[in-house]
């Protein structure tokens, strides 16, 4: 006799391609054309007419500090715009119509900060996103990006990420300089990496050093995977927990355990 | 003070013989703007192979302990020449303008002369 084994069928999987859309919802409004805010766990995004005019996330630095960073724009003329308008999109229009700002590199700014910020906000996320419908955010003079078209470069990003080093904690750790005798024959590092590597101090993280240098957190993140790839960083490895406190067996105390439930009970 | 999109136009119309050009980031790989190309010429995908090749010689020069910086450099293919100029914005964001010209039309003395004057409106 034979035993005729057949296997059990497949248990239905989420389809997992790189094709699959980030944020179902996002699409969902990309294809409806809504005008609103997407708050996510970790960005924000701001749609009009289902196109992204404008992203913000804790982690990537600001167009603010992408402008003044490098002395394309001088900080006191931001602030100045700033404090008469109400987002940092609106500033940016202004000191585009005031003739502060050249519009190409505004717009290469711009663009810069959009995919940076994205890149957080749409990264996996364990709460659920909310959109408000909003009818503030609106097609400026400034470039705006179709939603699919944020999600594909997202991903792209991902995968560039992973090619570089596959190992995604040295992206939110703080960093700290790896042992330099594990590699001697060290690959001499690139000026951009240079002043990353200068900035590792063991409390900093990739994405507060974008900050400082006024760089975009994605791009600082790739020189920082580059960095581990070579052995000159290393994410910190997170304190050791104190082991928990022995189970109590001590008699003294199981005595005056019960003798003050006893008390308690009277 | 043109913007990038007039840029990029620019480029396509008054570079004789300019049959695609791509305004992209060389850390990310991403195309910030594209213009031209074809069905069989994906302008994004030739955007993320280029930043390797910037990056490689950025490397090798890193490597030799050159201090000059690149201007542009020249791919000449059988029948195409792919030029790329490097921005040397204030913003350090690190762009290279990609062009791609039809070698049998292109006068590439007077498209590498364009592309730098492009490369100086874009960003002054």
């Amino acid at each position: 006799m034979t035993v005729v084994q057949i296997p059990p069928p497949p248990l239905p999987v989420r389809d997992k391609s790189a094709t699959r859309a980030l944020s179902p919802m996002l699409t969902r409004l990309a294809e409806e054309r809504a005008t609103g805010v997407l708050v996510r766990e970790h960005g924000t995004l701001y749609l009009a007419e289902g196109r992204v005019v404008h992203a913000e996330s804790p982690f990537a630095p600001g167009l603010d500090v992408l402008l003044t960073a490098h002395g394309t724009l001088a900080a006191t003329a931001w602030q100045r715009a700033a404090d008469r308008t109400a987002g940092p999109l609106h500033a940016a229009e202004l000191l585009l119509a005031s003739g502060l700002l050249p519009a190409g590199a505004l717009e290469l700014c711009h663009l810069d900060a959009l995919y940076d910020a994205g890149y957080f906000a749409l990264a996996p996320s364990s709460a659920p996103g909310r959109f408000r419908y909003d009818s503030g955010p609106r097609l400026g003079p400034l470039p705006s990006v179709p939603v699919v078209a944020l999600e594909r470069e997202t991903l792209r990003r991902r995968l560039l990420l992973h090619r570089l080093w596959p190992d995604p904690a040295a992206d939110s750790a703080p960093l700290i300089r790896a042992d330099p005798a594990a590699g001697p024959a060290a690959a001499p590092v690139a000026p951009r990496q240079r002043a990353v590597l200068d900035r590792v101090d063991g409390v900093r993280t990739a994405t507060q050093i974008a900050r400082n240098l006024g760089r975009q957190a994605f791009h600082t993140l790739v020189d920082v995977r580059r960095l581990v790839a070579a052995g000159h960083v290393a994410p910190r490895p997170a304190a050791p927990v104190p082991p928990p406190p022995p189970p109590v067996t001590d008699p003294d105390i199981a005595l005056l355990k019960r003798l003050r439930d006893a008390l308690e009970a009277l | 003070m043109a913007n990038t999109e007039t840029a990029l136009k620019e480029a396509l119309t008054s570079i004789e013989g300019a049959t695609g050009v791509a305004l992209v980031d060389y850390t990310s790989g991403m195309a910030l703007g594209t213009m031209g190309g074809s069905k069989t010429f994906d302008l994004n995908v030739a955007a993320a192979g280029n930043t390797d090749v910037v990056r490689a010689k950025m490397r090798t020069m890193e490597m030799l302990g050159l201090k000059g910086e690149i201007e542009d450099i020249l791919i000449t293919l059988t029948g195409q020449y792919h030029l790329i100029r490097l921005l040397k914005s204030r913003g350090g964001n690190g762009l290279f303008l990609y062009l791609v010209l039809d070698s049998g039309r292109a006068n590439l003395a007077m498209a590498r002369h364009q592309l730098k004057k492009i490369e100086a409106e874009l960003e002054i």
